[in-house]
């Protein structure tokens, strides 16, 4: 069992991967927005977290790069859930910090397996 | 002279004008009469006068044939005050009573705004085109959201995680769901299409090797020939190496073209054949895709390749598919540099080919 924050700012979506996440046994808490994220990110040590990219407020971009340069934060896996599947979006998000990448719509059969491969 | 296009004019030495053309009068609004023996700065707009003395001097010093003021905007300025563009070309006129200079003067207001209407015009299709690429990003990204929320309940209804599920709820779940990866795969070769379309597709041309490609696509798609109990077996040739080719590309058409033959083959093989060939004398590779399917009729055979066509509408039930799929390989056949055929023979099967050149 993992404890996993996932912050994106759709409800429906993060009620998806919330309740997959749980069905599997994770100990789950969901954000709608980076700031929370981050907030919640210091206060609950969490073993992942996984982040949308197009948000309001601090996208997922800002939201890498302050959780990256957070010395509290940094060596949490960091994984990008994001419909943004054009070619170079890859590329994108893993500058930005993020140690994996899923795509949207994610494969709800093998979602909960990505994300436990990220957790070492 | 007198009926040049241009405002020609001759000056002597000390900057007086002795001759004019009917056109000079036109442009700026004098009659001769006016003009002859007056000093040329006239002609020019007051904040200009001071330097041109100078230089016309300069100018005399050393004649020869020149435009004046390269890269400067110079102005002509009107009887009534007005100012206009102009471009001016110098010439040294030497007679017997010593050398003049002949000036040719043009309006170039007319040029000047086509030059600004072209620079916005351009500016407007680089604005269109960063708003299509644009359009396009958001429109992948809004279809997949709402899709990621049904493919992803559906899924977790089959998975049977809120709780076990009937036969018939079942039947109607996998329906939803097949349903909606129809629709992402219909997004998705809109979105390439466009893509390729737009000049947008980006490339990466390395050397690979053709085995690795062929062997990746057979083991993504062996268990859709086992599900249909299909024998499903690929042959490399010696190729003579890697080809310089871009592998997303090559490994999107193949996997389109194998995922076709499954498709419409019920009973028999379908197979994957790679040797080295020749195309318009150039050394390149082969690769075909056979099925011992439902074949297409020779009349059918290019028809295949438009968008949107699929052969038998009393097919498109048996058989999911955009009916993009062939003309997007097609597309990306001649990008890479090679060419997509068919070959048929209807009721027996089809082999299509892929050819592409070995280097780029």
């Amino acid at each position: 069992m993992a404890r996993v924050l996932v912050i994106d700012d759709n409800a429906v979506n993060l009620d998806l991967m919330l309740y997959l996440l749980r069905s599997f046994g994770h100990q789950v808490d969901g954000c709608s927005d980076g700031i929370s994220g981050l907030t919640s990110a210091q206060s609950n040590g969490y073993d992942i977290v996984l982040a949308d990219i197009l948000m309001p407020g601090i996208d997922g971009y800002e939201f890498a790069l302050r959780f990256k340069r957070n010395p509290a934060l940094q060596a949490i896996p960091l994984v990008a859930v994001t419909a943004l599947a054009m070619p170079g979006d890859r590329e994108q998000v893993t500058q930005a910090g993020f140690n994996g990448y899923i795509t949207k719509p994610i494969e709800p059969r093998t979602f909960v397996l990505q994300v436990e491969a990220f957790l070492t | 002279m007198e009926y040049a296009p241009d405002a020609t004019l001759i000056v002597d030495a000390h900057g007086r004008i002795l001759l004019v053309n009917a056109q000079t009068e036109r442009l700026f609004g004098y009659y001769r009469e006016e003009l002859i023996g007056q000093p040329i700065e006239m002609l020019i707009p007051a904040r200009y006068r001071t330097r041109h003395v100078g230089e016309r001097k300069g100018y005399y010093a050393d004649p020869h044939v020149r435009p004046m003021g390269v890269g400067l905007e110079l102005n002509g300025l009107r009887k009534n005050g007005t100012e206009f563009p102009v471009e001016i070309s110098l010439a040294p006129v030497t007679t017997v009573e010593g050398t003049f200079v002949s000036a040719s003067i043009r309006d170039s207001t007319e040029r000047k705004a086509f030059e600004r209407r072209l620079q916005q015009l351009n500016a407007a299709l680089e604005r269109a085109g960063r708003a299509k690429d644009q359009f396009l990003a958001t429109m992948s990204h809004e279809l997949r959201t709402p899709l990621n929320a049904i493919l992803g309940f559906t899924g977790t209804l089959l998975m049977q995680l809120p709780g076990p599920l009937n036969d018939e709820q079942r039947r109607q779940l996998e329906i939803v769901q097949s349903s909606a990866r129809h629709l992402l795969s219909l997004i998705n070769d809109i979105l390439d299409l466009a893509k390729i379309e737009s000049g947008k597709i980006e490339f990466a041309f390395e050397p690979l090797d053709p085995k690795e490609v062929v062997d990746e696509i057979a083991a993504s798609l062996a268990s859709l020939a086992a599900e249909k109990r299909l024998e499903f077996a690929t042959q490399v040739a010696d190729t003579g190496g890697a080809i310089v080719t871009d592998r997303r590309a090559l490994a999107q058409i193949l996997l389109n073209l194998a995922n076709n033959a499954l498709k419409y083959t019920e009973t028999g093989s379908v197979r994957i054949d790679v040797w080295a060939t020749n195309q318009q004398e150039e050394k390149a590779v082969a690769f075909s895709i056979s099925d011992t399917g439902v074949g297409i009729k020779p009349e059918d055979q290019e028809r295949l390749f438009q968008a949107f066509e699929q052969l038998d509408p009393s097919n498109t039930r048996r058989y999911e598919g955009t009916g993009l799929g062939l003309y997007l390989c097609r597309n990306l056949a001649a990008l890479l540099g090679g060419t997509l055929t068919v070959s048929s023979d209807y009721g027996k099967g089809s082999t299509f080919t892929l050819t592409l050149p070995r280097t780029q």
